[in-house]
């Protein structure tokens, strides 16, 4: 009977790499030759690692525009620069680390939250190159000199679209097109953690400190970047019943699908009213060139980059594309510019109470009171504020 | 008989050819490699780019650096593994569709045992629990479909592509509940420790040696065992088999066990050797793309390693395009695809051709 020769051959297999169980790891030697030689505008490599590409329209374009400007303010040349697109947050992200380790960076950025864990390996591995994370928090942990998180205070900038937002829902109620009770916003969100989370709720927060009555609904993609799911979600939510839509996410989709709905948007990472112009109000943007020349100039100088970089609106590291006045309600730009004097001069809170919510991990309930506010982004880069703050409803939690 | 009864004959119709000499089968298939560079030349033209030094990007972003070609191993690896997993349900003529799940239910266990057993196991012991664990829960995974259609005749199609989702979807819960990473804000499965990832020879993970080792069991075992030869006549035709006295039953079962086994393996291989956690994307669609690669290679375990090779490298090269060339994805996916479509349209022309109606004097009309 051969009816358990399967069973052998895979008994074989397990064997025969059970014996080459013992043998060591090559060690893997990246072929940086720099040293001795001084770093210079002329000769420096940089290594970029994209969750998706520029065609996003969003995030990823953003961050290529923060490039471009670096190269500019630095005066490096195109070949100097090497963008790794659609860099998955799996195995394809080590890949990517090593071939531009091979390619000769001496600096390498990555852009998605995935990609944390395996800066971390490359980081330990490496210490002769400076790894980079956007939106990540590990570097600080990790303990190691040549590792550093970045992210901007996106949510100063969020929460001035935010107030966009309520004033176009205040004007609705008054043109009697919806009800107090019909302020509803749509929000796309990719994940629900720390930056998703923060990133909606100074949203909100914006909204409802010009229109008491609004309140939110979200739905997650499950992805940062999927064009078809992020439009097919905002649909969903327009059928729930959301007037105006935001985003978390890369795509311009959600743009396109308010505005085929007749109704309004808030763009994040690009100005998304170039996709969507009878429908998007405002977009909250991130001028990444400013750390990015930050740490390209820390490197070409001899000196350490922070462990966590984390500039603001005061500082033009994020700020609000030019208001789109054909689909703002009226007035809008003046209370704007009243909103991001107060942020800068500090009387402005964004995550300022009166709210209550929960936590989102463990959902004990938090109260903040009038008068008080919970800090963001102040002792690390990546945000950290997960409540859940009462009148945003996770539709998918 | 009615006037309008009387079928007019098409325009074109598509007829079975006479078998192909192999010589004429082989020029069909490289002028459909032709076409296919063509096709793809116009489109990387379109895109405004130089074609020759996409292909050539293609070539050298795949092959030719170290970290390049391991990269590419390590993708041709599982997808190889994949086709041979499928390849016995195949034969069998049971459309095993469900690879991706099998995979998924593999690297589940696996990963089970690399995050809570690493420290009470020594590495070899572990690996072998997960590997003998991954075999079997892919194997049950694939014997589920197997059973129903054995028994109440169910569509294996369906049945298979359904319990990927479900697979896929337990992945899904496992990241945001009980194996979620305490130490990031971020809903996902932690890293492996580095005692629970595989050992690498020639900088790829032992997974390949397996591989390998499988192409020559599979080989062997459809070509030159009982069982080999049952499944080729169950395919063939049921009712053969059955009135040569074969429990079919068994049979199906069985085959589909191995088919899930062999897929488990790879979802071992996934996690341990390359991908150190489980994700929902672990799988990664090698599941679905080694049907291309098992039909492309007509069954033929050699066949299916050049290729998954070349699969691989069509994979990765398009990878690099993107960043060398700023192509998008969704475009150089469209290249893949059309070199996909004309390598698979050519097994079309092999087959059949097209005829076309001949002008008749006083014809029906």
């Amino acid at each position: 009977m051969k009816k358990l020769l399967a069973l052998i051959l895979a008994l074989v297999m397990v064997l025969s790499f059970a014996a080459c169980g013992e043998s060591e790891k090559p060690a893997n030697e990246g072929n940086n030759d720099v040293e001795g030689e001084a770093l210079t505008a002329e000769n420096i490599k940089i290594g970029f690692i994209h969750v998706s590409d520029p065609s996003d329209m969003g995030y990823t374009y953003n961050h290529d525009l923060g490039t471009k400007k670096m190269m500019e303010n630095l005066g490096l040349s195109d070949d100097q620069v090497i963008n790794k697109y659609n860099i998955g947050e799996d195995e394809g992200c080590a890949t990517a680390i090593n071939e531009l380790i091979e390619a000769g960076c001496n600096i390498i950025f990555a852009t998605s939250f995935g990609h944390g864990d395996y800066m971390t390996e490359a980081a330990a591995e490496h210490p002769e190159i400076e790894f980079c994370h956007a939106t990540g928090s590990q570097a600080a942990d990790s303990g190691l000199s040549n590792y550093h998180n970045y992210f901007t205070s996106i949510y100063e900038a969020r929460y001035i679209a935010g107030v966009a937002a309520g004033l176009k829902l205040n004007e609705m109620i008054a043109n009697g097109t919806i009800t107090e009770d019909e302020a509803v916003i749509g929000y796309v969100a990719a994940f629900y953690f720390e930056e998703v989370i923060s990133g909606f709720s100074a949203f909100y927060l914006g909204a409802r400190s010009v229109c008491p009555s609004a309140t939110m609904i979200t739905l997650k993609a499950d992805s940062w970047s999927d064009p078809v799911k992020e439009g097919q979600i905002a649909q969903s939510l327009i059928d729930q019943g959301a007037v105006l839509i935001s985003q978390h996410s890369d795509n311009t989709s959600p743009a396109t699908t308010a505005e085929a709905a007749g109704l309004f948007h808030c763009g994040y990472n690009s100005d998304m009213a170039e996709a969507a112009p009878k429908a998007s109000i405002i977009s909250a943007r991130a001028d990444w060139s400013i750390y990015l020349t930050y740490a390209v100039n820390c490197v070409l100088n001899g000196e350490a980059i922070v462990t966590d970089w984390c500039e603001g609106y005061a500082e033009g590291a994020n700020f609000t594309s030019p208001l789109n006045t054909a689909v703002a309600a009226e007035g809008t730009q003046e209370k704007l510019d009243e909103v991001a004097a107060g942020l800068v001069d500090g009387s402005v809170h964004v995550f300022a109470g009166p709210w209550s919510g929960y936590y989102v991990w463990d959902q004990t309930p938090y109260e903040c009171a009038e008068g008080e506010w919970v800090e963001e982004s102040e002792t690390r880069s990546a945000p950290y504020f997960g409540y859940i703050i009462d009148g945003i409803t996770l539709l998918d939690a | 008989m009615t006037y309008e009864n009387v079928k007019k004959e098409p325009l074109i119709r598509v007829a079975k050819r006479p078998e192909l000499s192999s010589k004429k089968a082989i020029l069909v298939r490289l002028l459909s490699v032709v076409a296919a560079l063509i096709l793809g030349g116009l489109l990387v033209l379109a895109l405004g780019h130089n074609p020759i030094a996409v292909y050539g990007d293609i070539i050298k972003g795949s092959l030719l650096t170290p970290t390049a070609l391991k990269s590419t191993v390590k993708i041709a690896v599982p997808l190889l593994g994949a086709a041979l997993a499928i390849a016995p349900a195949f034969k069998m003529k049971f459309w095993n569709c469900g690879a991706e799940g099998q995979i998924t239910v593999g690297a589940i266990v696996a990963t089970y045992f690399a995050l809570f057993h690493v420290d009470d196991m020594p590495p070899v012991l572990l690996f072998t629990t997960a590997f003998i664990g991954a075999a079997l829960a892919g194997g049950l995974w694939g014997l589920i479909p197997a059973f129903f259609k054995a028994r109440w005749g169910t569509n294996e199609t369906l049945f298979t592509l359904m319990l990927n989702y479900i697979a896929i979807g337990f992945v899904k819960y496992l990241r945001i509940g009980p194996w979620m990473d305490k130490g990031q804000m971020f809903p996902k499965i932690p890293m492996f420790d580095k005692a629970a990832r595989l050992p690498e020879v020639f900088g790829v993970h032992i997974g390949w040696i397996i591989v390998l080792a499988l192409v020559f069991s599979i080989y062997i075992y459809m070509t030159r065992t009982k069982h080999g030869y049952e499944i080729a006549v169950v395919g063939e035709s049921v009712s053969t088999a059955r009135y040569s006295g074969m429990n079919v039953a068994k049979v199906i079962m069985r085959t589909m066990f191995l088919s899930g086994a062999i897929a488990g393996i790879v979802g071992w291989m996934m996690v341990c050797g390359t991908n150190y956690t489980l994700s929902d994307t672990t799988a990664n669609g090698y599941g679905f793309t080694a049907i291309v690669v098992a039909w492309l290679s007509k069954l033929n375990p050699f066949t299916m390693v050049i290729i998954s090779a070349f699969l691989a490298v069509l994979q990765k090269g398009s990878n690099t395009i993107q960043t060398n060339f700023g192509i998008p994805a969704s475009a150089s996916d469209v290249l893949t695809g059309l070199i996909l479509l004309c390598m698979l349209g050519s097994e079309f022309f092999i087959n059949y051709r097209f005829v076309f109606r001949k002008k008749t004097v006083g014809g029906d009309d």
